[in-house]
Formats: structure tokens, sequence, C-alpha cells
């Protein structure tokens, strides 16, 4: 036998699916919800709003405890990595993006 | 080979696009189920064997332009050099290829490889597998593509980086972002942690040399459909050769070498016995019957096919400054005006299967159908 006996696939279908939505929500009228942050993971709130005690974090503050008491440094998450979590603005100033992608709109091969 | 007419599934349509097939039609059907071509197993036995052949034939062809410095026949700009032989000697992953053959009188002639970039992998591995399944499901077809993809992503999973494997294509063309998630969905299935991005959100770190993907993270491996040549002459191609991850990029560096044309030529030459090759030279002056090709080109453009010194077929396109090599004339077979041409995937070192393209003319270009196939 030169074929291959069962065939499934675990992505591509649901990738047509989101290639062929027939009008965008935003041309209807509709409002999208998107979280800038879909990756996260989220996180109980160590100091919980009074109104809301399961409230969540998607990233985690760190900070430092000063003379003049907490200061918050930024905001890290498992899902990301500690390079980007720890680095913030200096790293993300070093990045370029746009370096390819430039010579044509297809490989057609 | 025969050719049969049969009629299309009711709503074909429907079917394909169920599978994830969403670029079936263009101006006409790409995906073209009103005929297909059946093989007995000799023959598709003989293709296989062609192109397990061919496979090893480039692979020290390969070897003989690094041991030979011949790069500048194939316009590799020398900064390079270095870097491909380093991912040559290394043995930097690599997944799949792409012979372009001609199968006529019994013979089997390889056109030419598409060893970075081939596409059309998902419609030899998916929809022509599931169209037999309706068609004649008892019926056999040379296609273990999916399965050998799964497998040899697994294969490879000990000899990649740690990380995940992301995958990258143009933003522009459904039919280039359909081949890589078909690639990415094998590798799913495979065990690899995976992620999409576009090509053109590849990140350069400036501090730390690095690539990194749209989370700012390290990318390690990379499956490109972006062709090399591309590659080198955009504004990150030169740190490539910096990198300090020093990222395996699928399929690597030194398949530049063979799926350039002027490999073709140094093929006829080490292997002139050999039943599989045409002959191809640097020259124009070698052949009287020659397809004139540039060394760098796509989807069939800028091709010349000369009979006798006479003009028989041109092609237009932006290509051919790189310079061109000159094929023996070994036309297609003709079915009434159709002519098919067998692109015979070789994954992960092994024949894995064929799908067939059909022109109404002598060159396949980007008006091809993609016509099933199966074994008597």
């Amino acid at each position: 036998m030169k074929k291959t006996k069962e065939i499934q696939l675990v992505l591509i279908t649901a990738l047509f699916a989101s290639c062929n939505h027939p009008e965008p929500q935003w041309r209807a009228g509709g409002r999208t919800y998107i979280r800038s942050d879909s990756t996260a993971s989220y996180t109980l709130m160590a100091h919980p709003h009074p109104g809301n005690p399961l409230m969540f974090y998607a990233f985690r503050p760190y900070g430092i405890y000063t003379a003049f008491g907490y200061r918050r440094l930024g905001y890290y998450s498992n899902a990301l990595s500690e390079e980007v979590n720890i680095g913030h603005s200096a790293i993300k100033s070093a990045i370029v993006r746009g370096g390819f992608g430039e010579s044509a709109l297809s490989v057609e091969s | 080979m025969q050719r049969f007419a049969i009629p299309p599934r009711n709503n074909w349509q429907q079917a394909v696009e169920q599978l994830g097939f969403g670029f079936h039609t263009a101006n006409s059907p790409y995906w073209d189920e009103s005929a297909y071509y059946s093989f007995s197993l000799d023959e598709v036995n003989l293709i296989e064997k062609a192109t397990a052949e061919l496979w090893d034939l480039c692979l020290g062809a390969v070897q003989h332009v690094i041991d030979n410095n011949l790069y500048a026949r194939f316009a590799i700009p020398p900064e390079f050099i270095p870097y491909i032989e380093k991912t040559w000697e290394e043995d930097h992953p690599s997944i799949y290829g792409r012979f372009d053959l001609c199968y006529k009188d019994g013979q089997v002639k390889l056109l030419e490889f598409n060893a970075d970039t081939p596409t059309s992998l998902f419609e030899a591995g998916i929809i022509q597998w599931f169209w037999l399944r309706d068609f004649d499901a008892d019926k056999d077809q040379f296609n273990s593509i999916h399965e050998k993809l799964i497998a040899y992503w697994s294969f490879l999973q000990t000899y990649l980086h740690p990380g995940k494997l992301h995958f990258a294509c143009v933003r522009e063309s459904l039919e280039d972002l359909t081949n890589t998630e078909y690639l990415r969905d094998c590798a799913i299935q495979s065990g690899l942690g995976t992620e999409l991005l576009f090509i053109d959100d590849i990140g350069w770190d400036k501090t730390r040399k690095i690539f990194v993907d749209r989370h700012d993270q390290p990318i390690q491996n990379i499956f490109k459909l972006y062709p090399w040549e591309w590659m080198m002459g955009e504004e990150f191609g030169p740190d490539i050769l910096t990198d300090r991850n020093v990222s395996y990029w699928i399929e690597p560096a030194w398949k530049m070498i063979l799926s350039n044309k002027a490999i073709l030529p140094i093929l006829w030459a080490l292997y002139p016995g050999s039943p599989w090759l045409l002959p191809a030279y640097l020259e124009p002056d070698r052949l009287t019957d020659y397809v004139r090709k540039p060394i760098l080109s796509r989807e069939g453009a800028n091709i010349e096919i000369r009979r006798g010194g006479n003009l028989i077929r041109q092609t237009g396109g932006e290509y051919g400054a790189e310079g061109y090599i000159y094929q023996q004339l070994f036309t297609l077979p003709d079915f009434d005006g159709r002519r098919p041409v067998l692109g015979s995937w070789v994954i992960g070192q092994e024949p894995a299967g064929m799908g067939i393209r059909e022109s109404d003319s002598l060159v396949t270009d980007n008006l091809s159908r993609f016509i099933p196939h199966l074994i008597i």
C-alpha cells in the first residue's frame, strides 16, 4: 500500500474557518473584544479589589520596597520569556521588525 | 499512465473547503477533479525509485559544489558561503523537497528540484487523499506524505534546539499560509511545540543579536516558507550570519544550492549516465533542442524553448538577471492538449508521494491545475 491509512488534521480546518468569515464584525457595527495578553496566565491579585475579591491580574506585578514605600517596576507572566519579563523597555527598544518579507506576496513554486 | 475524464463530485467545492482548502479556484479551478491520472504499480515504483536515486545524486552534487567552491555559478553572495557550509557540515534539519519530473514513454526525467520552498504539499497530501476516499476508497495512491511528515517531525525533535518550532510565511497568500499551517499541523501531531508568525513579524534584537517572535521570545528553530535568495537580499539577511542562537532555519541554507537551476548542469556533469537526468549546460551552444531556464525563477517565468534554433515557446517574467542554464528539451506528455508534470515529494530523505499539475502548454505555470491520481 502506497497511501496513508488514516488522516487527521488538528489545526488546518480551524485556520480555514478563521480565514473565511464573510464579514468582519466591526463592519457590521459590532464590537470585538480582544485580550492583548491572550497568552498570559491569570494570577489572583495580592490585594484584591474590595468589591470583587476574585479579580485576577493577567500579568503579575513586581517591584521593590524602598525607604519611600513600594515601587512597582513592571509586570511579568509565566507565558512570556524571562528576558522579556525583566528587560522591558531596554529590550523592546532594541528590537526591530519588518526586515523580512519585502520580496513578494507569495512563494508560488 | 492514463488520463480519465470523470464528473466531479457534487458540491466538490464544499468537500474540499471542509478540509481547509480555500484556494481551490482562482479565475478557473486550480483543483480539478474533472479528471484523474491512473498509474500501474510498476510505474509508481519506477517514479519512487527515480526520486530516491535523484535525492542521493543531489546530495552528492551539493558536496561537489562545496568541495570545488562553485558558488559563483549560483549567484550566491560570498559572505553566505561559510554559513551554507556550516549548515551542511552540521546537518541542520531539513524536512522536504519536491522533484518536478516528466514521465513519458517509460522514462522519468528530472526537470528541476524545488528544494527550498515547494508548495502544493497540502493538495498532494490531503486533498487528493480524501478525493480518492470518495471516488474509490479501495484504490491505492502514491501518497504517504501525511504520515511521513508526522514521523519525520517526530524524528527531528531530538535534533532541534530547545524551545518552540516557529513557522513563518508571507501574510498575503492563503496558499502559502495553508501549506505552512499544514506542516505545522503535522508538527503538532508529532508532539512539537509550535507557533505561527508572519515573515514580517520576525524581529531582530540588536542588543542580544538574536531573532525574536511577536512575544519577543527567542526564535531558535524556524520553518520558513520564504526562499533563501529573498532572505539573503533583505534587511535581516546579514543578521542570520551573526545570530548568536545560530537558529535552525528549515529548509537549511545548503538547500539553496539544490533549489537553484544551476545545479542541473552540475548533476549532468557528475552523473551523465543517470537515466533520470537530462543533458544540461551553462552554455547555449551545446544543444539544438533545449529549454532555457533562469537559475532563479518561479512558476515557469522567463522560460524559452527552442527546437532546431527556432523559438517555439516563451514566457515572460522578471527573472534572468543571475543567468540561465540550458536543458535538453524533453516535452511533457500530451493528453489531448493537457500536459502533466509530476511533483514527486521527498520527506525526511525518502520518497513520499506525488501530486500532478497539468497545463495546456509545454510550460507549467501559475495557471496549471492540480489533478488527482490513483494506482490501478
